[in-house]
């Protein structure tokens, strides 16, 4: 059985991880390499880094990043943030993504998405779509969030299906960091449009959010970052009470049997 | 021990080379055929598209055919487990064609099958210790052995079962990905280093070891 995916979001900025809003009042709140190689103990299922500087000399710092965590993480990393063109993604992958999600740069330029599928695979391309409700649709929001575009976020994300995409990294602009839960319509809306994997992402409050997220919004999988990193809950917890209810989640690791077999 | 890792020239070898430097042999990454089929044990990556990695094969398939029917150990992964067949729906261009078969679209509502899946194994050694194995795949293609008794594990997505792992001879194969499956990924790993290293990978099982490397 294909195991609904529990997935955990890092910010990165210029080598660290940090925290907060995403543009003001940043903490530092650690080193990605421990924090990956520390979820993925934990149970996490992959690992999503988010780059937030996405300036030319912190983007050279990301692929040191990158580097550091592909050689000591055995879960699939994810990296998203400030990819410009197809030109940008080989050397993510080289250095050690698994997969590369963009945002702007496709709604800029759609044909970008066939040319990164056609050489790359469109198993390591990820559509990242960051919509807000507008009426009874879902609205396509660019550079992070502040720019509204007039693409409908189902029908964009059946183009991008279309051009190659094989993943849809899926987030609410309404829900992020509101920790009420996933935007279950949208989720739904688009994972039912697209035969390619849905990550429902902002909202997570509770582990029944991941619940709701996979049964009601028909997700693959669910994006998990702040509820984490206060401390709140921990991706085992979550992974406990996701399976006490009868979803199919992969088990949290044995944590004896990981330091036996840690390299 | 030696270890080729094969660089077709596409995507993320960093995690596999060192799942497999972890086991205490050396890594050499190489694009070159004549290079990696002298070292003692080859490992065919799980990166890019069919057609891209069929190109990056020689010209002369049989070269590494004969290698591993001769008992070159050889680990392919996704990618580079299709490799081992005749051909691909995914592309043009021919296989290693060690196993007989062909690479078919997965038939599921979701494509690529990304993500965790559970693998049924049998007793071939390079599954001691890994049960019950849980182990993640991103692919849109699965394998079609013409004899189902090359298959060493199968996993079922959306109610079809494909071959999750292979084996002729010395030569692996995992649909999956080991080094992205944590740590019973990591395990597979080593058990195939070990036995290749061993010079008894096979299990006992078919023969093509007559020959063999030492």
């Amino acid at each position: 059985m294909l195991r609904p995916r529990v997935i955990v979001c890092l910010d990165v900025r210029e080598g660290r991880v940090v925290k907060g809003t995403r543009f003001r009042g940043l903490r530092d709140v650690g080193d990605p390499v421990e924090l990956a190689a520390r979820y993925e103990a934990e149970g996490a299922d992959e690992i999503v880094f988010l780059d937030i500087a996405a300036s030319g000399e912190g983007r050279a710092t990301l692929l040191d990043t990158v580097r550091a965590t592909a050689e000591a993480l055995f879960v699939p990393l994810t990296v998203g943030g400030g990819v410009r063109s197809a030109d940008d993604i080989g050397p993510l992958l080289r250095a050690g993504a698994d997969k590369v999600s963009v945002n702007t740069a496709a709604v800029r330029d759609p044909g970008l998405l066939s040319l990164a599928a056609e050489r790359f695979g469109a198993q390591c391309i990820v559509i990242s779509i960051d919509a807000a409700r507008t009426g009874d649709a879902w609205r396509c929001w660019t550079h992070g969030g502040s720019v509204p575009t007039e693409l409908d976020a189902v029908a964009w994300a059946s183009e991008c299906r279309q051009r190659g995409a094989g993943e849809v990294l899926l987030t609410s602009i309404d829900r992020d960091g509101a920790r009420t839960g996933y935007d279950l319509d949208l989720t739904r809306a688009v994972a039912d449009a697209v035969p390619i994997p849905v990550i429902a992402s902002g909202g997570a409050g509770a582990a029944e959010d991941l619940r709701d997220a996979f049964h009601q919004g028909h997700a693959s999988a669910a994006l998990v970052a702040g509820i984490l990193h206060d401390g709140l809950t921990t991706v085992g917890e979550l992974k406990d009470r996701l399976q006490a209810w009868g979803v199919g989640v992969r088990p949290a690791p044995d944590r004896d049997i990981l330091s036996g077999a840690e390299p | 021990m030696n270890v080729a890792l094969f660089d077709y020239g596409a995507g993320n070898l960093h995690s596999l080379r060192k799942a497999i430097e972890a086991c205490g042999v050396d890594v050499i990454t190489t694009t070159d055929w004549a290079e990696a089929l002298r070292l003692d044990a080859l490992v065919l990556p799980g990166v890019g598209a069919f057609g891209h990695a069929a190109a990056a094969l020689p010209e002369d398939r049989s070269a590494i055919r004969v290698a591993l029917e001769g008992g070159l150990p050889c680990l392919g992964i996704c990618l580079g487990m299709q490799l081992l067949f005749d051909g691909s729906d995914e592309s043009d261009g021919a296989g290693i064609g060690l196993l007989p078969g062909r690479v078919r679209r997965l038939r599921s509502a979701v494509v690529p099958q990304m993500g965790w899946n559970d693998v049924v194994i049998t007793g071939d050694p390079v599954f001691r210790d890994a049960a019950p194995l849980i182990a993640y795949y991103a692919n849109s293609f699965v394998c079609e052995p013409t004899h189902a008794a090359d298959a060493i594990a199968w996993s079922e997505v959306d109610g079809t079962r494909f071959a999750a792992a292979v084996r002729r001879g010395r030569t692996v194969g995992f649909q999956f990905h080991p080094e992205k499956s944590s740590v019973q990924g990591l395990r597979l790993i080593e058990n195939w280093v070990t036995l290749s290293a061993r010079g008894e990978a096979d299990g006992g099982a078919r023969g093509a070891l007559e020959g063999g490397r030492p």
